[in-house]
């Protein structure tokens, strides 16, 4: 997804101001040839649409139930699909029989997986479609499978002892031969993430405190409210699938591979979807092929094919966030200043790998200069993860931010002055003091535990406070094929047509905002044309990459359309194109605001029916700085009589470069602090010891934040001209849940003074902790 | 709160719930049975089935024939049969509150009740309180607060917030909170939605 670096390309060079629009400086940013000026700090105070908070566009269809989303749609003829998983955790599939659910009347097609070899409870082993979901209900129990099971390792400590059950036989690994193996445990893996830097040895030698601690995360499930699904339907060689996805170009793509059929006979829809959180990235799932299953059933039947995952498969099959087992030492000098860390990291991705937890501790106190990195991948008898909002960061920040946390209780330092001490980040370091005053940091115990020490109220009962604080990092992606388009019709009414979905951050809004604002009209007179493989291609909405991706391309189109607009409008006027401007539904002479016609009239002059505009995404800039920063603080209450912690408070500090619709962008930072909240004193997936399969299938057991966990959630957006592109804009639907884990773990440990290093903090947890710290005592 | 539906007549409460109850779980990888869903109710009770039967429903406001088989969910019977697919299918075990409608003004959650049982009744779904050109005061607050964000989860935050509004003129935070604690939203919205639900009960 990064930008390649290949042989320097023909530039353009802009001078434009970066930073915060308080305090702008000037550079030179180098732009591919056709590329317009970016928006800059000076930009800011002039944007007439961007930067305003406004209602999403599809709200009154969400609020009235009309938005229709793939589990909604219904085609004439459509028959149901079923999934049937695998109900052992390891093992062989030694037959399946499939002649009583054919049997059935209603049933019309059945399919059956090619694999024997079982890894994981509810693997796809066949699939039933039929003509109501109770008779597919029905088909699915008259599949009579059986098995010849096998020792399973189910979780990743117990599969990372010597005489666990070997996930893949010793000489298969999905790492490959390069990578060494040691029964389940894979690594070190290389990669970027792993280099390190420095000499940590000498590091640890200049330390004056050195402190070493292991912290572990369980695995967590996307749970989106959709369950992944598709509806399929063949018009002879022509495949329409509804899906719901976070990318329809990897649905189109994945299908047509999987098929052996043309992409061009392939088209996806996606007009809504009910949350993915990067469980939606392929065409299936990663532990599923229920799309491509769901294509064969409709060959097979003659008719449409709808196929929804349960929410026992959801939990399953499509994806889940590795566990991680971290062991982080660190040291530092009397001032906090961090010498030297240490980070070794094992985490369990189930069947597959990619469980590597360094993005933070490489971005994080970036004026540390000896770091040491060891990942390690452990495999499990579990289905394979997916990507889950920042993957691998939430963990990784639970791991370093928890461990330096520590450190400073060592230190007798306040937490948040070793980090400001440590920080090379200039965005986070003016963010800080945002954060601490929103949340009262003045307030902390400076004692752990003691709520005399600090500026609380004395404790009511058995009920104590505290805050914690902890940082989080993220990176500027951008997708490079990317296309959108823009018409003006000659009576004046504009669409953006783009081949991306809104996954539920309000993107189709903000398309129309970035759109309206180059060409000088209101947000709401843009049409929106979205979720659609025949239109311009778009990106995966993965990394928090679909506003970087997609905003630059639409405002070139944008400006393609306004240039051609300005041309009618000049003779209309008496002026040339280029003394032109346009703001508010009116084109005006940029000297003389007085003379101008509306946006309508200069239309009405074009020849034909349409001014049609599509443009191709430019190279990312050189950006202003790479990462993008944040930083959180959590107050909570614990009761030490009952173990539970209530979140009392959140706050989170985050950029974005520039926010194109605060309110929207300000509802997924408040988001990511309610999910990963939820994580860190909620959920568990957990597998059962003895037979592998899931113990808490579904939302009740795998308990999410209801709406009477919820506290006072505040985000705090610190707008940056980050020059990366031509409308400084940055994702956010990940970065502000990458500190959250640590956030509360450290917020729980300045309430009760005893360190909770493994997640989730549930009662039986803290009331644990809080007994053996009285034996020790 | 979306409480669990009753049926009219109380004495078969018991067996209408076992049989739901165990025809939802008795799913995928469970050992083959014959089971279909007859046979749990008790003798004195009329037995439905296990041949299609037609309902008579009425819902928002107009009566519907829907000729379904007996175990049929109202939620499936409104969604697969009548095209009213706002109430969404989540948890499926009445646990998240998606598929919230209101039967006689209460709210229950539709996926735990026959279509069979809800004849007699005023169904009223997301679809019946507004609409996108006329939304009702509390659909607008959602909107104006964007307390939603995917959406999934949103026509049963605003069933259930509705059949809260109507039955507190002035709620305090901690009483919203409470009142809808039976819905889920991933996303994230909470705060949100609290904020809506405070602005139109502000508006009355």
């Amino acid at each position: 997804m990064a930008q390649d670096e290949k042989a320097p390309e023909p530039t353009v060079t802009f001078t434009a101001k970066a930073g915060f629009p308080s305090a702008p400086t000037s550079m030179e940013v180098h732009a591919a040839v056709g590329d317009i000026k970016p928006w800059d700090a000076e930009s800011w105070a002039q944007f007439e649409q961007m930067g305003k908070p406004r209602p999403r566009a599809e709200g009154p269809l969400k609020v009235t139930g009309r938005a229709k989303y793939t589990y909604d749609v219904k085609l004439p003829g459509m028959l149901y699909g079923r999934m049937i998983g695998a109900a052992v955790a390891a093992g062989e599939i030694v037959s399946i029989d499939t002649s009583k659910a054919e049997a059935l009347p209603g049933v019309k097609a059945v399919w059956t997986a090619d694999s024997r070899i079982v890894r994981f409870a509810g693997q796809d082993v066949a699939a039933v479609a039929a003509v109501s979901p109770e008779v597919a209900m029905d088909a699915a129990r008259l599949v009579k499978v059986t098995y010849k099971e096998r020792p399973f390792a189910h979780e990743l400590r117990a599969a990372m002892e010597p005489d666990a059950a070997p996930v893949y036989d010793l000489d298969k690994s999905p790492a490959g031969p390069d990578v060494p193996r040691k029964g389940n445990v894979v690594g070190p893996r290389g990669g970027r993430r792993s280099e390190g830097r420095g000499d940590t040895e000498t590091g640890f030698a200049e330390a004056d405190v050195v402190h070493e601690g292991t912290y572990y995360c369980p695995v967590h499930t996307h749970s989106p409210l959709e369950t992944h699904g598709v509806v399929a339907s063949w018009e002879g060689d022509q495949l329409t699938v509804y899906a719901s996805t976070q990318g329809i170009f990897a649905v189109r793509e994945g299908l047509a591979e999987a098929l052996g059929i043309d992409r061009k006979n392939v088209r996806v829809l996606c007009e809504h979807m009910g949350g993915g959180f990067g469980s939606k990235l392929g065409p299936s799932a990663t532990g599923s092929a229920f799309a491509m299953v769901a294509c064969r059933l409709a060959k097979k039947a003659g008719a449409p094919v709808k196929l929804m995952l349960d929410r026992k498969q959801q939990h399953l099959c499509t994806g889940n966030a590795p566990s991680a087992l971290i062991t982080v030492k660190v040291g530092a000098k009397k001032d906090g200043t961090i010498t030297a860390v240490d980070y070794r990291s094992y985490g369990s991705a189930g069947i597959a790998g990619g469980a590597g937890t360094a993005g933070p501790v490489n971005a994080l106190h970036g004026k540390n200069p000896n770091l040491r990195v060891e990942e390690y991948d452990v495999y499990t008898n579990a289905g394979p993860a997916a990507p889950l909002r920042a993957p691998g960061h939430s963990q990784g920040a639970f791991g370093i931010e928890s461990a330096v946390d520590e450190l400073a209780d060592k230190l007798g330092l306040d937490p948040l002055e070793v980090r400001k001490k440590n920080e090379a980040s200039p965005v986070r370091a003016a963010q800080y003091d945002l954060g601490a005053k929103a949340i009262g940091w003045s307030r902390r115990n400076k004692k752990a535990g003691d709520m005399s020490s600090g500026g609380f109220p004395p404790a009511k009962g058995a009920k104590k406070r505290g805050l914690g604080m902890a940082n989080g990092n993220w990176y500027v992606f951008a997708a490079a094929d990317v296309s959108a388009q823009v018409k003006i019709h000659r009576d004046g009414s504009v669409e953006v047509i783009a081949g991306y979905q809104d996954i539920g951050t309000g993107s189709r809004t903000a398309m129309a905002v970035v759109a309206a604002e180059e060409l000088g009209i209101e947000t709401s007179a843009v049409t929106m044309r979205i979720g659609d493989t025949q239109f311009p291609e778009g990106p995966g909405s993965g990394g928090s990459i679909t506003i970087n991706s997609v905003a630059p391309v639409v405002r070139l189109a944008a400006s393609e359309a306004r240039t051609k607009l300005f041309a009618l409008a000049a003779p209309l006027l008496g002026v040339t194109p280029e003394e032109l401007d346009a703001a508010r539904g009116k084109v005006f002479v940029a000297k003389d605001k007085a003379r101008s016609v509306t946006f309508k009239e200069a239309a009405a002059k074009m020849s034909g029916e349409t001014i049609d505009c599509t443009a191709k995404r430019k190279k990312q800039y050189e950006t202003f700085r790479g990462d993008l920063t944040g930083t959180q603080f959590a107050e909570v209450e614990v009761d030490t009589e009952t173990g539970e912690v209530r979140v009392l408070k959140m706050v989170s500090v985050n950029d974005c470069g520039f926010p194109v619709n605060p309110l929207t962008t300000q509802s997924q930072v408040i988001g990511a602090m309610i999910q990963g909240a939820s994580w860190a004193l909620l959920e568990d997936r957990t597998l059962d010891r003895n037979v592998g399969t899931m113990v808490n299938p579904n939302l009740e057991w795998y308990k999410i934040f209801t709406p009477a966990d919820m506290f006072e959630a505040e985000s705090i957006l610190t707008p940056v001209a980050n020059l990366g592109n031509n409308t400084s804009t940055a994702g956010i639907g990940e970065p502000p849940i990458v500190p959250t884990l640590a956030v509360i773990g450290n917020a729980v440990y300045n309430a009760i003074g005893v360190r909770i290093r493994e997640l989730p903090i549930t009662p039986d947890r803290v009331l644990g902790a809080l007994a053996e710290a009285r034996r020790r005592a | 709160m979306a409480r669990k539906p009753s049926p009219p007549d109380e004495e078969t409460q018991q067996p209408e719930f076992s049989r739901r109850f165990f025809l939802k779980t008795a799913g995928v990888g469970a050992a083959a049975t014959t089971m279909v869903g007859v046979g749990a109710r008790g003798e004195a009770a009329s037995v439905l089935g296990p041949d299609p039967v037609t309902l008579n429903l009425k819902v928002n406001g107009a009566a519907e024939a829907v000729t379904v088989e007996p175990r049929v969910t109202l939620l499936d019977a409104l969604r697969n049969h009548l095209d009213l697919t706002g109430a969404k299918q989540i948890c499926d075990r009445g646990g998240c509150g998606g598929c919230t409608v209101l039967l006689d003004g209460e709210p229950v959650v539709s996926c735990l009740m026959l279509a069979a049982d809800a004849e007699g009744h005023e169904i009223t779904t997301i679809e019946g309180l507004g609409t996108p050109e006329k939304m009702s005061p509390l659909q607008q607050a959602f909107v104006e607060a964007d307390a939603l964000q995917c959406g999934f989860c949103t026509p049963g935050f605003v069933v259930a917030g509705t059949a809260f509004l109507a039955a507190h003129k002035n709620p305090s935070l901690a009483e919203i909170k409470d009142g809808l604690s039976g819905n889920l939203c991933r996303c994230g919205t909470y705060g949100r939605i609290f904020e809506a639900v405070q602005k139109a009960a502000r508006k009355g």
